[in-house]
């Protein structure tokens, strides 16, 4: 059963991804595509389009909702196809006569509302999600990297080697990791791959503990000593023999490590200390919204998006869990 | 491994002790202001006094209080932060939680505040001497401090060796005492005088050349000063004394009975309330949720969100709460963009002045602030003739941007829209340090982009960014600095200040045309002349394009339970602020009126609901 609930999320999740992965399509102010005076245009990636071209009276960036109703209105030869949300996640759109928080509104194609400072809540998300799990992924892989080969070579060389990283990981690993970070965040303003380093320097011990107690149980089995016996060297014999004998116990992690990413830059957002402003995040919409609970569909939209991600991203890992599990395919029952 | 038991044990024992230590000294009730600390008198000398003084008062100005206050009642108040210490100068001195010291501290005279005229306070009289340099004043005989004590001739001059004291470690007042003071005297215990370093009009020597009386008996000024005098209760002069501390918790401050002024014709029917009661409350939203609940009594909202969406409600329809926005005249804080003439691009007066008409400050207003906040045209607001007004700010203008981009050489634009010119783009970085900043710089960022430049917002916690601006490392520096008795260029602006970390010329401006307007400003002794100066400066500066100034609030405004009252005419012209802190102690709590609300808002039953809109001060 939580197999296939896993499944299906881990389709869902794919297709999720693949689809952020190009937000620019779904969510932006530029036009997917606009025909004007027998040309085709194709702004979507790429170099700005001053208005000057489309025969309006400006240098900057053309605005296409305003194109397309100038199309419209004055009959002019072309057509603008928009995206689907026509509003980029840093633009402020402002409707006559309301002002911002303005509520989710169909017409507008603001489908989940805009926040305070006039931006469309959906792009938001979007590239929130996009920003969120490419953060989590990297991590992860970074995380994994440095905690896989320093577990694997604490398993298999034992002795003083071991003792020492085992000391230094449990003296490390109570450094409080969120004042480091509000420390760090104090003089310098984060970006991405700051942000990155600095979880990894402090997230990469727990992968070590299961990698090295691995290595050491594999360390002993023959076809180890097989290798040996053949010359094979100590970086061979860990990453091709050994490491994918306990891959296992990675896999399984693999999931919840991606829902710990998320929740931390979350977290670190909504804190304050995570990416600079106005860089669309999850976090950074939460705080807005419960700032402004008077605005309910801010908080609503973001809750939900980040309980159904994380959920699904758990079926997932209990599915991998399960299949994995050996109590339950076995012969010796 | 014993060994190491034993000593975590021991430091365990210790923490505990500590904590145990510390719980004490959390005592509820303060009455250390009644201790003497020092019983010998200073012996100050006596000196003869001038002859031919002509002293002047003034009791001629209009009463600004009303006549229906009522005694009594507990205000209950909030502040962000509890203070991290009680005294007045010193480390740590000063935030919010000063304003309500001070609210009790007096000095030798006051500001009228509907006249702007000098009114007496602890100086009966005043008088100028020939000089030009010194005022004299004759002390109210009645001033008595919270203990009892009068206030004499030693507590003016005691001040004067506090505040140049090192013992107070507080290098701002030394300075401003060293630089500003040259001698303070006295003739007899209740006259004396102030004897300033450099001309001034008189109006102007009656501000810089008067100060409070510090009590000499209260203080016993050694090395351990700072730290004996963290959490005493200074003696005071005023209308309140804080009665209980609880540390972290709150602070109370009690009216007194017999307070020497209360019948005093400026002083009658102000100062109302027996108890103001200052909660710490860390998040603005919590205290809301408070005041909603009716466990504060008032609740300051300049925002327009507040005023707009979260002020409304039963409470309010009910007429449970009232709302009052009272348009004021006073002087303006200075709040606007101070650009760093020492970054590459902004060396150039152009580019300059094309990223000032790059700013869509009027949109933030308009959109984001509901057309609440007023954009402020020139640096110093408020100041009545000493304020330029011919002065308009640069608007949001694409063509006069690019005109003036293009005077710089920034004709290409790269293949996102921002201007480039040798390779390097038209780019800036606004440092700031609130979060609720980043909504209005994301929109000012959005519409720079079409002019043509791009903005980067780099959000600060408030130590690094006031060593960035210390520094003179930044950009531009979003600045709000409170507002002065007089405009003061020459901190600003002045070249003395220039290119040097730690000295407020944020924008590194050294113009010697500007700097001989300050310097003329500065020395000058004619008022008329002066005001005429600080115009012309204010005009100079605005041609540097060195500032932009930002939106301005052009009222105080509240939601209060309705059994607080406020005189007819809800407040005199200056007033920041109606309720404390920084308020003239104009309100009163009417008991019954309470009674009465709370019992209604039980039962069910309505009132007419309450929105005070004062405009009789709205600057056009």
């Amino acid at each position: 059963m939580s197999i296939r609930r896993g499944y299906w999320s881990a389709i869902v999740l794919v297709v999720l991804l693949f689809l952020s992965m190009f937000a620019e399509l779904l969510a932006n102010s530029r036009a997917l595509i606009v025909s004007y005076q027998h040309k085709l245009y194709f702004p979507s990636y790429g170099s700005i389009i001053p208005g000057r071209v489309f025969g309006l009276d400006y240098d900057y960036e053309t605005n296409y909702r305003q194109l397309k109703e100038l199309i419209q209105e004055q009959a002019l030869d072309g057509w603008v196809l928009m995206p689907p949300i026509p509003y980029n996640p840093y633009e402020n759109h402002f409707v006559k006569g309301k002002y911002p928080p303005t509520a989710p509104d169909w017409l507008q194609r603001h489908y989940l509302g805009t926040d305070v400072a006039g931006r469309d809540v959906a792009a938001r998300l979007l590239y929130g999600f996009r920003t969120a799990m490419a953060f989590s992924l990297i991590l992860l892989i970074s995380n994994y990297v440095v905690g896989i080969a320093l577990g694997c070579l604490m398993g298999y060389s034992g002795g003083i080697f071991d003792l020492l990283f085992q000391r230094l990981i449990e003296i490390w690993s109570n450094v409080p990791f969120l004042y480091v970070i509000m420390i760090i965040a104090s003089f310098v303003v984060p970006d991405f791959w700051t942000l990155i380093l600095i979880m990894v320097m402090f997230g990469w011990m727990s992968m070590t503990w299961y990698m090295r107690t691995s290595t050491y149980k594999e360390k002993a089995r023959a076809y180890v000593s097989a290798a040996r016996a053949l010359g094979a060297s100590t970086t061979r014999i860990l990453f091709y023999h050994i490491l994918p004998n306990s891959v296992y116990i990675v896999v399984t992690f693999i999931p919840f490590s991606v829902v710990s990413g998320i929740t931390a830059l979350t977290a670190l957002d909504f804190l304050g200390f995570g990416l600079p402003p106005p860089t669309p995040s999850w976090g950074e919409i939460l705080r807005e919204g419960t700032d402004n609970l008077h605005a309910p569909w801010i908080a609503s939209s973001v809750v939900a998006a980040l309980v159904m991600v994380l959920t699904m991203v758990t079926f997932v890992g209990e599915a991998i869990r399960e299949a994995f599990d050996p109590k339950k395919y076995t012969f010796y029952r | 491994m014993k060994k190491a038991y034993a000593l975590c044990a021991m430091a365990i024992m210790a923490l505990l002790f500590l904590m145990a230590c510390s719980e004490e000294q959390d005592a509820d009730v303060v009455d250390n202001h009644k201790t003497v600390f020092v019983e010998q008198p200073p012996a100050y000398p006596v000196e003869p006094l001038p002859e031919g003084l002509i002293w002047e008062t003034n009791n001629d100005d209009p009463v600004f209080s009303s006549p229906d206050a009522k005694k009594g009642g507990t205000l209950r108040s909030f502040v962000y932060s509890f203070p991290l210490t009680l005294r007045s100068s010193g480390p740590d001195a000063g935030g919010i939680f000063a304003n309500y010291v001070n609210d009790s501290a007096m000095g030798l005279v006051a500001i009228h505040p509907e006249t702007a005229n000098f009114i007496p306070s602890l100086a009966t009289h005043w008088a100028y001497g020939k000089d030009g340099l010194t005022v004299y004043y004759k002390l109210d005989p009645n001033a008595k401090w919270s203990d009892g004590l009068p206030v004499t001739a030693d507590d003016y001059l005691f001040t004067n060796e506090f505040s140049r004291s090192k013992f107070i470690v507080d290098p701002v007042t030394n300075n401003y005492y060293e630089e500003n003071i040259a001698s303070v005297k006295k003739y007899d215990d209740y006259t004396i005088s102030i004897t300033g370093t450099s001309k001034k009009p008189r109006s102007d020597m009656l501000y810089y050349y008067s100060f409070g009386p510090t009590p000499w008996h209260f203080h016993k000024l050694d090395e351990n000063w700072v730290r004996d005098y963290n959490w005493r209760v200074e003696p005071n002069v005023g209308p309140y004394q804080i009665t209980k501390v609880k540390k972290g918790k709150y602070v109370e401050f009690t009216r007194k009975q017999d307070w020497w002024a209360k019948d005093y014709k400026y002083y009658k029917n102000r100062y109302n309330v027996d108890v103001i009661h200052v909660q710490v409350i860390r998040e603005l939203q919590i205290a809301f949720q408070h005041f909603l609940k009716g466990e504060l009594d008032e609740y300051w909202m300049p925002w327009p969100d507040y005023w707009h969406e979260k002020a409304t409600g039963s409470d309010y329809d009910a007429g449970y709460i009232h709302k009052i926005q009272f348009y004021n005249d006073t002087p303006q804080r200075i709040q606007g963009y101070f650009l760093n003439t020492d970054y590459e691009l902004f060396r150039d007066i152009n580019v300059r002045c094309g990223f000032e008409h790059s700013l869509n400050i009027q949109k933030i207003i308009d959109e984001l602030l509901r057309g609440d906040y007023e954009r402020q045209h020139t640096i110093f607001k408020g100041y009545g003739d000493y304020t330029n007004n011919q002065i308009r700010a640069r608007e949001y203008d694409l063509g006069k941007a690019d005109e003036f981009f293009k005077k710089a050489g920034w004709i290409e634009r790269g293949p996102d829209g921002i201007r480039v010119k040798d390779g390097k783009r038209l780019s800036v970085t606004i440092d700031y340090g609130q979060d609720n900043l980043t909504e209005r710089f994301v929109l000012l960022r959005e519409e720079a982009k079409k002019a043509g430049v791009e903005i980067n917002l780099s959000l600060k916690d408030s130590e690094a960014l006031h060593k960035l601006y210390r520094d003179k490392k930044h950009q531009v520096a979003y600045m709000a600095l409170g507002p002065t008795f007089r405009p003061e260029f020459w901190s600003l602006f002045h070249s003395d200040n220039a290119h040097i970390p730690n000295t407020n010329n944020y924008s590194n401006v050294a113009d010697p045309a500007l700097d001989d307007l300050i310097d003329r400003y500065r020395f000058g002794t004619e008022e008329e002349e002066r005001k005429r100066l600080a115009r012309e400066t204010a005009a100079k500066i605005h041609d540097l394009c060195i500032y932009t100034p930002d939106y301005y609030v052009p009222y105080t405004r509240y939601s209060y339970w309705r059994w607080l009252k406020l005189p007819d005419f809800h407040g005199p012209k200056m007033a920041e602020y109606l309720f404390p802190y920084g308020d003239f102690g104009l309100f009163w709590i009417d008991e019954e009126e309470k009674e009465r609300t709370l019992a209604a808002r039980k039962a069910g039953e309505k009132f007419e609901p309450v929105t005070i809109i004062d405009t009789r001060y709205r600057v056009k």
